[in-house]
């Protein structure tokens, strides 16, 4: 472990919902360091999902300080926040959200079409992101012809494919059955242990929270433990 | 993959309503164009050089007011006329069982009328000089000849609805290569024999030195006759035409409302189209946020995939019109009411001008939407 990566001082999260204000996150101070893996647990609207989009810059704090690699991440304006996650953040959801029309490999590569890289580069790139989550013979594969495991590997390597320094994942086990969901959080241990990336990881399931190397629990928006 | 292929994959994701789509603005334009060549037909005039040389004398009062025929000597001798003749319009029944008169037969003399209907083709010196021997003998247009199965030496009878006398004629040539190659030509002396020499014809129909001449001509002939028992009113065979293209007036809106309906509903269906499409989306294009795609580049890609379809469409649809109409015998279809159908290239430029605000129009709802929604709500959308 290494210095933090993510600094997080007295952030607060209120919505409003009509005119009653609900506090999603209150006032939570937490650092993670670089190449950690936190398993962030807790029950439904406990706020962690909440958190997770704060540190992954698509939503913004109501009060406090959320800084990313020293960056205060809501202080970035929208285009700004969008370079910076392209750049610096790997998204993992429940639901894979891989694009239909497209194969293992397009899917992949769609992270890259923001950048400069020539085609020659981002052909390397995905190759060696689908070769990490085992899946480089299904690149041709579309989306409906993989099971629902490789669809969640395939959304891990086009999170890891820019090679961000975080990779924040939603429930990445959610939709999986048991031998599936091993083999996801596999591959985000070793994310974190052999590529050094750092994984911040949502899940209800102990289990799974059990891969982290630390977890942490939101109650009511606080911290508990 | 590049950007523009996975916009192509977007559009085509859904081929089914892709290609909906893409037929609804097609036909669409198709209609558009069509009534617009139809309206551009039924409107403007031929425009070439003889109806510029050609000048029709009228009564002043009323195109329906006949003239006297002794006004003929009078424009002989006014300078800048090559020729002239009589021009009754006869206006009869061919049968006497069809509902109105298909088509079009002048009583003239084909002696003097011989310079105004130079570019006529097909018709022998034999038999304009058998036309002209015989008073009930006519040259008959090839376009209704061949609509009715007519040839040389066969007999037509006419029913007068507006002259109180029936004709039978005898077709001594057939003409073609004129600017309208439907009309019958006959002898106004038969006319007037069969009307007991009335001393009258409808219309004079004459013939101009030059272009330059022709309005100077018109000029001398109405000033020659003003303040006679019978006035006139001289004008090129154009300005007569246009005269009776301001008839169409209610045709006119009636097509230009018909084209507006006709884009306006084009409109509604290609905008909902497209926001349906994009509103399935809405999961995607928070992930594409997510993953760093701004808002002008989501905005490129939903514009791209719009304007792609509609243009797509434009080129069958419009594109499809210009082939078609270049290719068929409209005459032959529409049994001579059309004479040309040319897809001019303005109508193709107001096609895919369409073809283009549609596109955008159908665009700007979704951009909106996906600019408003943020990546949270769009991903609370998924689940």
């Amino acid at each position: 472990m290494s210095a933090n990566i993510v600094t997080i001082r007295s952030l607060s999260k209120i919505y409003q919902q009509g005119d009653i204000n609900v506090t999603a996150l209150d006032k939570i101070s937490l650092d993670i360091a670089s190449g950690e893996f936190l398993s962030l647990m807790g029950p439904s609207g406990s706020g962690k999902s909440t958190l997770l989009h704060i540190i992954a810059g698509i939503d913004r704090p109501t009060k406090g300080e959320c800084r990313v690699q020293g960056i205060d991440v809501a202080k970035l304006n929208e285009s700004q926040l969008a370079d910076w996650r392209n750049q610096n953040v790997g998204f993992v959801f429940q639901t894979f959200n891989l694009i239909p029309v497209l194969t293992a490999y397009e899917n992949v590569e769609l992270p890259l079409l923001l950048t400069r890289m020539n085609r020659a580069e981002r052909r390397k790139q995905v190759e060696t992101a689908l070769e990490i989550v085992g899946l480089a013979d299904r690149a041709k594969h579309l989306p409906k012809q993989l099971s629902g495991g490789q669809e969640q590997r395939v959304a891990i390597a086009r999170a890891l494919v820019t090679d961000p320094a975080l990779v924040v994942a939603d429930e990445p086990t959610g939709n999986l059955d048991s031998h599936s969901a091993q083999e996801v959080l596999g591959v985000l241990r070793t994310l974190s242990h052999d590529a050094g990336k750092t994984v911040i990881m949502v899940t209800h399931d102990p289990k799974a929270a059990a891969f982290g190397s630390r977890q942490i629990h939101l109650e009511k928006g606080e911290l508990s433990k | 993959m590049n950007l523009p292929s996975f916009i192509l994959k977007n559009a085509l994701r859904n081929k089914r309503r892709a290609l909906l789509s893409v037929l609804s603005v097609a036909m669409s334009l198709f209609l558009l164009v069509t009534l617009q060549v139809a309206l551009r037909e039924l409107t403007n005039p031929i425009n070439d050089e003889g109806s510029s040389l050609r000048i029709i004398v009228r009564n002043k009062v009323s195109l329906a007011q006949p003239l006297p025929a002794r006004q003929l000597q009078t424009l002989d001798r006014i300078p800048g006329i090559v020729a002239v003749t009589p021009f009754s319009f006869y206006g009869g029944l061919y049968k006497g069982d069809e509902k109105f008169t298909s088509f079009a037969q002048f009583a003239i003399d084909p002696q003097r009328a011989l310079p105004l209907i130079s570019d006529a083709k097909g018709v022998t010196k034999e038999q304009l000089d058998a036309w002209s021997a015989d008073r009930t003998s006519c040259i008959l247009g090839k376009m209704t000849a061949d609509r009715y199965g007519l040839k040389v030496g066969d007999r037509m009878q006419f029913t007068g609805q507006i002259y109180p006398c029936d004709l039978e004629l005898k077709i001594a040539g057939i003409y073609y290569g004129t600017a309208d190659d439907r009309n019958l030509m006959f002898h106004q002396k038969y006319l007037d024999e069969l009307l007991g020499n009335p001393g009258t014809v409808g219309t004079w129909w004459l013939l101009a030195a030059s272009i330059a001449e022709a309005p100077l001509v018109t000029d001398r002939i109405n000033k020659t006759f003003a303040n006679t028992s019978a006035e006139v009113r001289a004008e090129s065979e154009r300005a007569f035409v246009l005269g009776f293209v301001s008839m169409w007036a209610n045709i006119k809106t009636l097509i230009g409302g018909i084209s507006i309906v006709v884009v306006f509903a084009l409109i509604l269906v290609t905008v909902s189209t497209m926001s349906m499409a994009i509103r399935e989306r809405f999961r995607e294009l928070a992930i594409l946020k997510a993953i760093g795609f701004k808002r002008r580049e989501l905005f490129v890609l939903i514009l791209a995939e719009s304007f792609g379809l509609a243009m797509f469409g434009a080129l069958i649809g419009a594109g499809g019109a210009w082939v078609l109409f270049n290719n068929i015998n409209i005459q032959k279809m529409t049994s001579g009411m059309f004479l040309m159908f040319e897809v001019t290239p303005q109508m193709l430029g107001l096609a895919f001008a369409v073809a283009a605000l549609l596109g955008l129009l159908s665009a700007v709802l979704p951009m909106i939407n996906v600019a408003r929604i943020s990546v949270v709500q769009g991903l609370k959308t998924l689940d």
